[in-house]
């Protein structure tokens, strides 16, 4: 299997990305991950990320889309806090991409 | 000689063709339907059902709405081979039917229009990229085999003439198992021979067809699945599922 | 990692949605969906891998499938290669890959089919066209029978029926019986068993989902609607696919339902066990695996002792409730038989219309000029209401009664002749976004058509699957991904709930207060 490289360590991924042991996770590969993805983690991104992070954390599961947004909404304001904005921070969806750079299993299903 | 060889080839070859499609026939009722699955546009009654049908076979329906080039050329040609086969029980009975002597010119010209048909399917098997792409010999041989059927039968009336009197003879003969004496002109003897063929590989090929139409559960089935619970035999052997929920899967 | 869907962003639209492609072998040849891991296979009852003897084993499966399955049995038999379907398959109008010609993908496996099973296959393959299996046989299944969404378009088509998703279905099952299943279905059949959803959305995530769903509905009409969750007692047992707490614009269908079931006045729940109305069971073709997943909803019916199930807008699921699901979990004795088993959200809707309990104002969806996707499994495996048409006339009622722009698209791609969306039938993965994209050509062509004769500016649809795929692949053809919309979305913006502070001056609704 594919793996990403944080300073030497290899972390395992599968065939889209998405690492296979979820507590592998640290802030450095959240930043190789994003990378792979051709995005650049700032303030924004990190407050989506962290999120995903907390809600997986108590619920074992990401959260809906919109839970998301009004979770950003709150803590970084409207301008942020829109689905539009979302997809410019995450252009493969806020759902899967930032799941992935979060760590986060990839939402299944039709979604 | 030649009698006996075509006696016995058309025994063989009716045999074949009636307990060959009958065993298929009767292989497609047996097959458990699994699920209910007609296909829109499915009529919710049974009524319906058979009008849906008789769409089908008389006009062709869904071809009709799905190309038209195929629905011309294919309604021509089963259209003029059942004028044609009609047209043909007069080598079959003595008196003939009355209605039989009627359309005897009709037969006559739907030959014409069946080759045509023919003819067109062909065409559209040769030249067009799509259907020449899924087409097998046995495709374009079994419209060859048509085609010869329809070649050889003109023949004996325009080309090389034929007793036909003396065919009716050695026919009716048969149908008692007596072997008479087939008039053994080329044309004659190609066309009995290649009508044996296609009796032959009725059976075993996609002519099969004809009879499957009424068997494809996409079109026989009734809309009906909510008033009416339909259960296969294969479904009824499987065991029971519990009918609680398992208390480790409760949130 | 490259994004997945790099190679089709130059895409354009077609003259018209019925443009036939110059034949490109091997268009879609590599076009290929990841294979489920050992874990997934075993779970669904399937060998985790290729097996040693896996081809003794898949020639038996197709025998035994054509032995128990009528349809498959016939429509193998009695295809005459007229070409009919050849330019009715949406991913063949996409790619040009002829074997994505419903004919040409039925013969991967008729076949081999034939060279095992009928004389002339036996005696005179090369003349049948029959061939042995072989391992590159077996792997051509896997691509072209992972290029079929099973939508029924080209069985409408058939002189003789014959139903390419049937033997796409079959396929899959005899590569699944010899351990080669796709990731993408097994994976979340086996999340289904374990979590009652497609999602693995437990319990307590998916209460919290709905809280804070409630939130949103109190804040925007001012009125408490509630979407309770295993409340034993209630009517009506709600069954929608999991998508409807997670994904855009599926949330806005569920607050939908939400809106009527409270404007109605009636009780009904959700249920966390049976919380999923998708059963992927069927696009692997495996009867077993559907029967299970089917049995969880009368498990849940009967646990809660609701009266009646109604299922939220899922196409295939509804397939599988209004076809099957008599057959696979009944009888429902047990439910009130005055009311349809199962019934359909818009069929429940749509008596509130009619009956006018429900309260709408039809300017509220005024900005919006609409057009209706017919989902592929609604439209041709399925019916609503009790007239033949009704799963496509039920949904445009629906949508009359609560917005007053409305314009069909091109006959032939609509109703029984409608498009799939491009991602149905298990192939709504990211790996297959390539496959999506070109799939859903047709539709957007037609959808452009409307678009500029029009003025249409939304599609509503009433498939989870069909809104995901559009939301996704919409942009690649410069529409928004917002341009998709579920049809109770509409209904929510136009009802009025009793009680509800109004944005707009309020038009003479007191007399309907007692």
């Amino acid at each position: 299997m594919a793996a990403y490289d944080v300073n030497g360590t290899a972390v395992e991924h599968d065939e889209e990305g998405y690492i296979t042991n979820l507590s592998d996770w640290t802030p450095e590969l959240a930043d190789v991950i994003a990378k792979a993805e051709e995005i650049e983690m700032d303030d924004e991104r990190w407050a989506v990320v962290n999120f995903l992070r907390e809600y997986y954390e108590e619920y074992q599961i990401a959260p809906a889309v919109r839970v998301l947004i009004k979770a950003i909404k709150k803590s970084m304001g409207p301008e942020v806090g829109n689905n539009k904005y979302m997809y410019e921070l995450f252009p493969y969806g806020p759902a899967k991409q930032a799941c992935k750079i979060a760590g986060l299993p990839k939402p299944t299903g039709c979604v | 000689m030649i009698s006996t060889v075509y006696a016995v080839l058309f025994y063989v070859a009716t045999v074949l063709l009636i307990v060959g499609t009958g065993m298929k026939v009767l292989k497609y009722a047996r097959t458990p339907i699994l699920l209910k699955i007609p296909v829109s546009p499915a009529p919710r009654t049974k009524r319906g059902v058979v009008l849906r049908m008789l769409r089908e076979v008389l006009f062709f329906e869904s071809l009709f709405k799905s190309n038209k080039w195929i629905w011309i050329f294919a309604y021509l040609f089963h259209y003029g081979m059942a004028l044609v086969l009609l047209r043909h029980l007069r080598y079959f009975t003595d008196p003939v039917w009355w209605w039989v002597a009627l359309i005897q010119p009709f037969g006559i010209l739907a030959g014409f229009a069946m080759f045509a048909g023919l003819g067109g399917l062909m065409a559209r098997r040769i030249f067009q990229p799509r259907i020449r792409y899924i087409s097998n010999p046995s495709d374009y041989l079994m419209l060859a085999l048509l085609m010869l059927i329809v070649f050889s039968g003109y023949s004996m009336k325009f080309l090389a003439h034929t007793d036909i009197i003396a065919l009716k003879a050695y026919m009716l003969g048969l149908m008692r198992f007596q072997i008479g004496d087939l008039p053994t002109t080329l044309p004659l003897l190609v066309h009995l021979a290649s009508v044996a063929t296609l009796m032959i590989i009725f059976p075993i090929s996609k002519l099969m067809h004809a009879p499957g139409l009424f068997f494809a559960p996409s079109r026989t089935m009734v809309d009906n699945a909510r008033d009416k619970r339909f259960v296969s035999k294969w479904a009824r052997n499987l065991p029971p599922l519990p009918e609680g929920i398992p208390t480790s899967e409760e949130g | 990692m490259a994004p997945l869907d790099k190679k089709a962003d130059d895409d354009k639209f077609m003259d018209n949605p019925f443009v036939i492609p110059p034949l490109e072998c091997g268009a879609s040849l590599d076009t290929d969906t990841f294979k489920a891991y050992p874990e997934h296979n075993e779970a669904l009852g399937f060998p985790g891998e290729l097996l040693d003897n896996w081809k003794e084993v898949a020639i038996a499966k197709m025998g035994e499938l054509a032995k128990r399955n009528r349809a498959f049995q016939v429509y193998l038999d009695t295809c005459v290669k007229c070409g009919a379907c050849t330019d009715k398959c949406q991913y063949f109008l996409g790619t040009a890959d002829p074997k994505n010609m419903p004919v040409a993908r039925q013969d991967l496996l008729r076949s081999v089919y034939r060279r095992y099973y009928t004389f002339a296959g036996k005696y005179f393959p090369w003349l049948v066209g029959a061939r042995d299996l072989t391992k590159e046989v077996l792997d051509e299944w896997y691509t072209y029978y992972h290029q079929c969404s099973q939508c029924r378009r080209c069985s409408v088509a058939c002189p003789y029926g014959i139903d390419t998703a049937e033997i796409s279905m079959a396929a899959r099952e005899i590569l699944d019986s010899v351990g080669v299943g796709q990731k993408y279905c097994n994976e979340i059949i086996a999340k289904l068993k374990k979590t009652g959803n497609n999602l693995g959305l437990n319990p307590k995530a998916l209460a919290a989902t709905l809280e804070d769903l409630e939130e949103d509905l109190e804040d925007e009409t001012g009125v408490a609607v509630k979407i309770p969750l295993d409340v034993k007692g209630a009517d009506i047992l709600l069954i929608t696919p999991s998508a409807d707490f997670f994904a855009e614009p599926h949330i806005d269908g569920l607050l939908g339902y939400a809106k009527v079931f409270h404007s109605a006045g009636v009780s009904w729940t959700l249920s966390s066990y049976a919380s999923e109305a998708a059963n992927f069971g069927m696009f692997i073709g495996s009867y077993e695996n559907m029967r299970e997943v089917s049995w969880r909803i009368r498990q849940a019916a009967k646990d809660l002792g609701v009266k009646r199930i109604i299922f939220g807008e899922c196409g295939h699921a509804w397939r599988v409730a209004y076809s099957f699901l008599n057959t696979l979990a009944g009888p429902f004795d047990f439910l009130d038989q005055n009311y349809p088993i199962p019934q359909h959200i818009l069929e429940f809707t749509l008596d509130e219309i009619e009956s006018g309990r429900l309260k709408i104002d039809k300017s509220r969806n005024d900005e919006f000029v609409m057009t209706y996707h017919d989902s592929c499994n609604v439209a041709r495996g399925s019916a609503m209401g009790d007239k033949e048409g009704g799963q496509f006339d039920v949904p445009r009622a629906v949508i009359k009664a609560v917005c007053n722009n409305f314009h069909d698209m091109e006959r032939d791609t609509i109703r029984e002749n409608t498009f799939c969306c491009g991602g149905g039938g298990g192939l709504l993965t990211d790996d297959l976004m390539d496959l999506r994209i070109k799939g859903a050509k047709p539709r957007m062509t037609a959808l452009k058509q409307v678009s500029d004769n029009h003025g249409v500016n939304k599609m509503a649809a009433i498939c989870a699957i069909c809104k995901t795929q559009f939301a996704k692949v919409m942009p690649k053809y410069g529409f928004e991904m917002d341009t998709i919309m579920s049809v109770h979305q509409l209904v929510a913006n136009a009802v009025i709930l009793d009680g509800q502070e109004s944005d707009e001056a309020e038009e003479p609704t007191a007399e309907e207060t007692p």
